[in-house]
C-alpha cells in the first residue's frame, strides 16, 4: 500500500484501492466511522498513517467524521471521508450546509452502499444525496478505476471547490481485483486557514454555507460549480462505451451492476447487438455525451441497483433532448425488468435481456438449479442469524427478557444498530420490539415513557451499543432525562465498535492510529445528566435480571444500567477461555420435562451442541469461549464450569 | 386425569387469570417462574404433557380420582371434605405463649415434627414486608419465624418443589387449599415418574376464604402506610368487616369492602374452604381469636397430633356444637358459589376438547348446588 513507485499489478480489494488511490492523492486526513462495507478504507489509512505521516481517525458519528475532514479542506489540505451508505444520512445534514460553503483543499466523500441489506439494517442507495447536496457523483465500475477515481476526484474537488461524492457498493469494496498503484507524492502540503479576506473570497474569507435573504450569493455558485462538473465529464475517460455503432438495444449502467451487464452481454453472445455504455460520472450526467448514445438505439436498458436514479436522470435527458432524439422505449425499474430491491447479479440482467429482445427463455439449467437447491436443503446444516458463542448479548438478553417476562406488564425493548439488532430473533428471545437508526431506541423509548401519563403501564426499555451511545444516543438520553421520562436505558458495553471489526470508539484510550485517546466514560456522562446508573456484568445472570426488574418498576425519570463484558471476539480475550465448561451425560435430564433442552433449544450457544442419540447436550470444544452462561441457566446442574488454566 | 402440558396452562390458566399463583409448576422446571406473587411462563416449552400441567389446582383436576387416592372414596362434596374429627387446638405448654395471631396450633404442630424427626424439613410461608416468601424450614425456631397470617396469594410450592429437587425426603408443608390440591396431584404421580416417591410427609391445611393479588394490595397500601414498618395484617371474625394492618405507627384499619376488590379472580372459582387435601386442617375459632379450629382428616395426622397431644405440646378439646355448624355452614356456601361460577363459565366436567377446572359427579355437583343456605 505504501510504494512509493509506479507498481506491477497488485491484487487489491475495492476498499484498498480507494484507500491507494486516496494516498496517491496526497491525502493528509481521512475521518470516518466504522460501517459495513466501508469499513477497510479507513482501517487500511491508518495503518499506513505513520509512514506516509496522516492523521487519521474514527470519529464519533459520521456527521462528525464530514466535519473533520471539512476543517482539513478549508486549511488547504486533501481529506477523505468514509462512512456506509446509512452514515451519509448522519452526516446530511453537515453536508447540506458545506456543499454551500464549498471546500478549498481537494476533499472526497466515499460512501460504501449494500444493496441487499447484507450488512444492513435497512436497504439503501446514497445517490441520491449527490442530486440533493448538488455535488458531483462518481461511480467506480471496477478495481482499477476505484483507484484512478479516487485519485481524480479530489482534482476534481479542487478544480470545482467543492467536495466529490465517490460510491462504492459492497462487490466493489469487498471483491478483489488487479490495480496497477501510481506514484505516491513526496511532499505534503503546509496547511493554513485563511480567513481575514472578504466575505465572499473562496481562497480568504470566512467559510459560511449561506448568507441570510441572498442565497443567490452562494447558492448560485455552488450550482455553477456543478454545470462545470458536467463540462468535465463529457470528456472524462470514466465513461465507456463498448459495442456496435449502431445497437439494438443500449444498456447504460455503472458501478458492479457494469461487470455484470457485460457478463450478461457475453454469456447471450449479443456484443454485436447490444452496447454498453459504463458510466462513472453519474450525475450530473454530461449532457452531450448522453445524446450522442441514445441518438442510435430506439431501446434503453437501464440497469442499477435499488434506486431508479441513473435511469430517472436519463429519462430526464431524453426528454429535454426528445426534439433530437426521438421516441426511445425504455427499460429497467419502472417497467419491471430490473428489480428495485436486493443486489443485481448477471442472471438477473440475462433475463432482462431476454425478455427484451424476445430471446427463448433457457431452461437448460433448470433442472441443475432443482437439484442443486434440493441437495442444500437436505444437505446444508440449517444455520440462521444468531450470536457468536459466548457473545455477551446473548446472556443479556436473557435476563432483559426473563426480567420483563416476570414483571409481567408487557414491557419491552426499543433498539437500534449493532450486533445487538439481533435481538428481535430467536438468539435474543425475541426482544427488541422497535428497531432504527443509530441512537433511536433511546429516542423511541424517551417518547414512550412520555405516553405512560396516559395510563400506560408497559414499563419501557432501550438497548444500544458502547459504540452506539456515542455516536447518535446521548442526545436522546438527555431528551429522557430532562423530561423525566421513565425509561431503563441499557447500553451493552462490549468495549468497541464490535460489529464492523473493533474498531476503537471514544470510550476506549487508544485511537485507531494507536495512539493514546481519553477515554470517556459513558457511566460517568450518565451521572452527569443526573440519571442513576447501575453497572453490571452480564455473565452474572442473577443480578442483572435483579438490577433490570427493579430499574423497571422505578416511575421517575431515566435510569441507565451499563452491562459491560467484551465482545467474545475482542482481541483481549480472542482463544482465551475463562471457564472449561462440561456436561454430565449422567445428570443432563435433555428433552424429558424439568428441561426440554432448554440450553440447546432456547438459550442456542452455538457452543452447545443436542446429541440426537445420547440425548443430552454437549459442549463443541472448538467454537466454545468458556463463558460459563450456560452452567447457570442449567436446571438440572448438568452443566458445570471450572476456572480454566491459562 | 386428563394431562396437558405448559401450552395448556399458559392458556387455560395464566392467560384467563385463573391463577392462584400457588407456585405448583414454580421450580419444577426453567419455564414457569413466580415473581411479586405472579407466575410467569418465560419460554415456550412443546411438551405435550408436563408435570406443570398435572400438579395445577386450576388446570384439569379430578375430584373424584383424587379423593380415590388419598381417602379411598369419591369426592363426595361434604362442607368440610373427609375427615375423622374436627376439635378445637392451641399450642401446648411446651411451646408457650408466642404471641401467635390465633392459637399456635401449626407452628406447634410444624415444629413438633421436626424436633421428632416425622419431617426433615418444613415449608413455609415467610414474609418480606407485604410480600409472602417461600421458605424452607429445618429448624423448629425457623417455623415460629414464619408464624402469623399472610393474606396475599404466595407461591409456597416454588420451596416444596425446590426441596424435592434437591433431594429432601421427608417434607412438611403449611399449604393454602389451593396448594394443598397441587400437592395432592403432585403426589398422585401422574405422570408416572418410575423413579417416582412421595416426598410429603405431613400436610398441615389452612383455611381460606381468599388471597389477595400481592401487586394489588402493595399498590393499594403504598402510600396510606409504611410498608417497610408492617408488624401483622389481621382480619378480625364479623361482624368487624375491616382488615386490621398494624405498623411502627401504629393500627390501620380497611374496609373489607375495599379489600375484597383485591382479591384474585381465581379465587372466586375455589370450592376449598378448609384444604380438604390435607393431613391437619387448622383456622381460627369464630369468636376465640387465641384458639384454633382443627379438622383431622388422616391416620397419620390423628397420630401426630395425639403424639404432640401427649408430649405437651398441643392441647385440644371438643369443638363447641355452634362453632362447627357455622364453619359447615360458611364451607358449603363457599363451595357451592364456587361450583356454580364454574359451571356457568363452562369449566366443569367439557365434553370433547373443552376443557375444564375440576371434574366429579354431576350428582355430586347437583347435591352441592341444591344445599340450603341455613344459617
Amino acid at each position: 500500500m505504501n510504494q512509493k513507485k509506479h507498481s506491477p499489478r497488485l491484487l487489491m480489494m475495492g476498499n484498498d484501492a480507494i484507500a491507494r488511490g486516496a494516498l496517491e492523492a496526497g491525502i493528509q486526513i481521512a475521518s470516518g466511522y466504522p460501517g459495513t462495507p466501508s469499513s477497510e478504507i479507513i482501517e487500511n489509512l491508518s495503518r499506513s498513517a505513520a509512514e506516509r505521516n496522516i492523521y487519521v481517525e474514527w470519529s464519533t458519528n459520521e456527521k462528525v467524521a464530514a466535519e473533520v475532514a471539512a476543517a482539513a479542506s478549508f486549511a488547504g489540505l486533501r481529506s477523505l471521508c468514509v462512512m456506509k451508505q446509512n452514515g451519509v444520512n448522519v452526516a446530511s445534514d453537515f453536508l447540506l450546509h458545506l456543499a454551500h460553503s464549498g471546500t478549498r483543499g481537494g476533499m472526497v466523500l466515499v460512501s460504501c452502499d449494500d444493496p441487499g441489506a447484507l450488512s444492513s439494517v435497512n436497504e439503501g442507495d446514497s445517490r441520491p444525496f449527490a442530486r440533493l447536496l448538488e455535488v458531483p457523483l462518481l461511480e467506480p465500475g471496477d478495481f482499477q478505476e476505484a483507484k484512478d477515481m479516487t485519485r481524480w476526484a479530489f482534482e476534481l474537488s479542487e478544480e470545482i471547490r467543492n467536495f466529490v461524492f465517490l460510491r462504492s457498493v459492497t462487490r466493489m469494496s469487498h471483491a478483489s481485483g488487479c490495480v496497477t498503484a501510481g506514484d505516491l507524492p513526496e511532499k505534503a502540503r503546509r496547511p493554513a486557514f485563511r480567513h481575514k479576506g472578504f466575505l465572499l473570497d473562496p481562497d480568504s474569507g470566512p467559510v459560511i454555507s449561506l448568507l441570510p435573504g441572498v442565497p443567490e450569493l452562494k447558492h448560485g455558485p455552488q450550482q455553477e460549480k456543478l454545470r462545470k462538473a458536467a463540462k468535465l465529464f463529457e470528456k472524462s475517460s470514466f465513461n465507456t462505451y463498448k459495442g456496435p455503432e449502431k445497437p439494438d438495444l443500449l444498456i447504460i449502467t455503472s458501478s458492479a451492476c457494469s461487470l455484470y451487464s457485460r457478463e450478461a452481454v457475453h454469456l447471450l453472445g449479443l456484443e454485436d447487438r447490444v452496447g454498453i455504455l459504463k458510466m462513472g460520472t453519474t450525475w450530473p450526467l454530461p449532457p452531450e455525451l448522453m445524446k450522442r448514445h441514445l441518438t442510435a438505439p430506439d431501446r434503453i436498458l437501464i440497469v442499477e441497483e435499488v434506486l431508479p436514479f441513473l435511469e430517472e436522470n436519463v429519462k430526464i435527458l431524453a426528454a429535454e433532448a426528445a426534439a433530437e432524439l426521438g421516441i426511445k422505449t425504455f427499460y429497467g425499474k419502472k417497467s419491471g425488468h430490473i428489480p428495485s430491491v436486493g443486489e443485481l447479479n448477471p442472471d438477473v440482467v440475462i433475463s432482462a435481456l431476454r425478455k427484451i429482445l424476445g430471446l427463448p427463455a433457457d431452461d437448460s439449467t433448470a433442472d441443475f438449479l432443482k437439484k442443486a437447491g434440493a441437495i442444500a436443503a437436505s444437505a446444508a446444516p440449517h444455520r440462521e442469524l444468531t450470536f457468536c458463542p459466548g457473545c455477551p448479548h446473548r446472556a443479556s438478553y436473557w435476563s432483559i427478557h426473563n426480567a420483563i417476562e416476570l414483571d409481567g406488564r408487557e414491557g419491552f425493548v426499543c433498539g437500534d444498530i449493532g450486533c445487538y439488532t439481533l435481538g428481535f430473533l430467536p438468539c435474543g428471545f425475541g426482544t427488541l420490539k422497535t428497531i432504527h437508526s443509530m441512537g433511536s431506541g433511546t429516542g423511541i423509548a424517551s417518547g414512550f415513557g412520555q405516553i405512560r401519563r396516559f395510563e400506560m403501564d408497559q414499563p419501557i426499555l432501550a438497548v444500544c451499543g458502547d459504540s452506539t451511545f456515542f455516536h447518535a444516543a446521548i442526545p436522546a438520553l438527555i431528551n429522557a432525562v430532562h423530561h423525566r421520562s421513565p425509561v431503563t436505558i441499557i447500553v451493552l458495553d462490549n468495549r468497541g465498535t464490535a460489529m464492523t471489526g473493533f474498531q476503537p470508539h471514544p470510550g476506549l484510550d487508544v485511537s485507531v492510529m494507536g495512539e493514546p485517546a481519553v477515554d470517556i466514560d459513558m457511566a460517568e456522562i450518565c451521572r452527569s445528566l443526573g440519571a442513576r446508573v447501575e453497572i453490571r456484568d452480564p455473565f452474572d445472570l442473577e443480578e442483572t435480571e435483579r438490577t433490570l426488574k427493579l430499574m423497571m418498576e422505578e416511575t421517575d425519570g431515566a435510569r441507565v444500567l451499563i452491562l459491560r463484558q467484551a465482545c467474545s471476539l475482542s482481541p483481549e480475550k480472542k482463544g482465551r477461555k475463562l471457564f472449561e465448561v462440561t456436561v454430565d451425560e449422567s445428570v443432563c435430564i435433555g428433552e424429558n420435562c424439568g428441561c426440554n433442552r432448554l440450553c440447546t433449544r432456547i438459550f442456542r450457544c452455538p457452543g452447545l451442541l443436542w446429541d440426537g442419540q445420547k440425548k443430552t447436550a454437549r459442549i463443541d470444544e472448538v467454537i466454545c469461549t468458556g463463558c460459563g452462561v450456560c452452567a447457570g441457566i442449567c436446571p438440572s446442574g448438568a452443566i458445570t464450569k471450572k476456572e480454566a488454566r491459562v | 386425569m386428563r394431562l396437558f402440558g405448559p401450552t395448556e396452562l399458559l392458556s387455560d390458566v395464566i392467560e384467563k387469570d385463573l391463577c392462584s399463583g400457588c407456585g405448583g409448576c414454580v421450580e419444577i422446571c426453567p419455564y414457569f417462574r413466580s415473581y411479586r406473587g405472579k407466575t410467569a411462563m418465560l419460554f415456550p416449552c412443546n411438551l405435550e404433557k408436563g408435570s406443570c400441567y398435572a400438579c395445577c389446582p386450576k388446570a384439569e383436576v379430578d375430584l373424584d380420582a383424587l379423593s380415590m387416592r388419598f381417602f379411598g372414596k369419591p369426592f363426595d362434596g361434604s362442607p368440610l371434605g373427609h375427615h375423622l374429627s374436627v376439635q378445637v387446638s392451641r399450642a401446648g405448654k411446651k411451646i408457650g405463649n408466642r404471641g401467635f395471631q390465633a392459637g399456635g396450633t401449626v407452628s406447634a404442630l410444624m415444629a413438633f415434627a421436626l424436633m421428632e424427626g416425622i419431617v426433615e424439613a418444613a415449608v413455609l410461608t415467610d414474609r418480606d414486608q407485604l410480600m409472602p416468601i417461600p421458605r424452607l424450614a429445618r429448624d423448629p425456631s425457623e417455623v415460629f419465624q414464619c408464624a402469623s397470617s399472610k393474606y396475599a396469594a404466595a407461591p409456597t410450592l416454588s420451596a416444596f418443589n425446590r426441596a424435592v429437587r434437591d433431594g429432601a425426603g421427608r417434607i412438611g408443608i403449611v399449604a393454602t387449599p389451593c396448594q394443598a390440591t397441587s400437592i395432592a396431584l403432585f403426589r398422585s404421580n401422574q405422570l408416572q415418574k418410575p423413579d417416582f416417591r412421595d416426598p410429603a410427609s405431613m400436610i398441615i391445611g389452612l383455611f381460606c376464604t381468599w388471597a389477595l393479588d400481592y401487586r394489588a394490595f402493595r399498590n393499594f397500601l403504598s402510600g396510606k402506610i409504611n410498608l417497610s414498618g408492617i408488624r401483622k395484617v389481621d382480619v378480625p371474625p364479623p361482624p368487624a368487616e375491616v382488615m386490621e394492618i398494624f405498623d411502627d405507627r401504629g393500627k390501620w384499619e380497611i374496609p373489607l369492602g375495599e379489600v375484597r376488590e383485591l382479591v384474585l379472580p381465581s379465587c372466586s372459582f375455589c370450592p376449598d374452604m378448609t384444604a380438604e387435601f390435607s393431613d391437619l386442617s387448622v383456622g381460627v375459632l369464630e369468636g376465640h381469636p387465641d384458639l384454633n379450629t382443627l379438622v383431622i382428616r388422616t391416620e397419620r395426622g390423628m397420630e401426630i397430633v395425639s403424639r404432640a397431644r401427649k408430649e405437651g405440646f398441643l392441647f385440644t378439646e371438643d369443638i363447641p356444637e355452634e362453632n362447627l355448624k357455622h364453619l359447615t355452614w360458611a364451607a358449603a356456601n363457599k363451595k357451592k358459589r364456587a361450583i356454580a361460577k364454574i359451571k356457568s363459565e363452562g369449566l366443569f366436567n367439557t365434553d370433547g376438547e373443552r376443557r375444564s377446572i375440576f371434574r366429579f359427579s354431576e350428582k355430586t355437583a347437583g347435591k352441592i348446588l341444591d344445599g340450603e343456605e341455613e344459617k
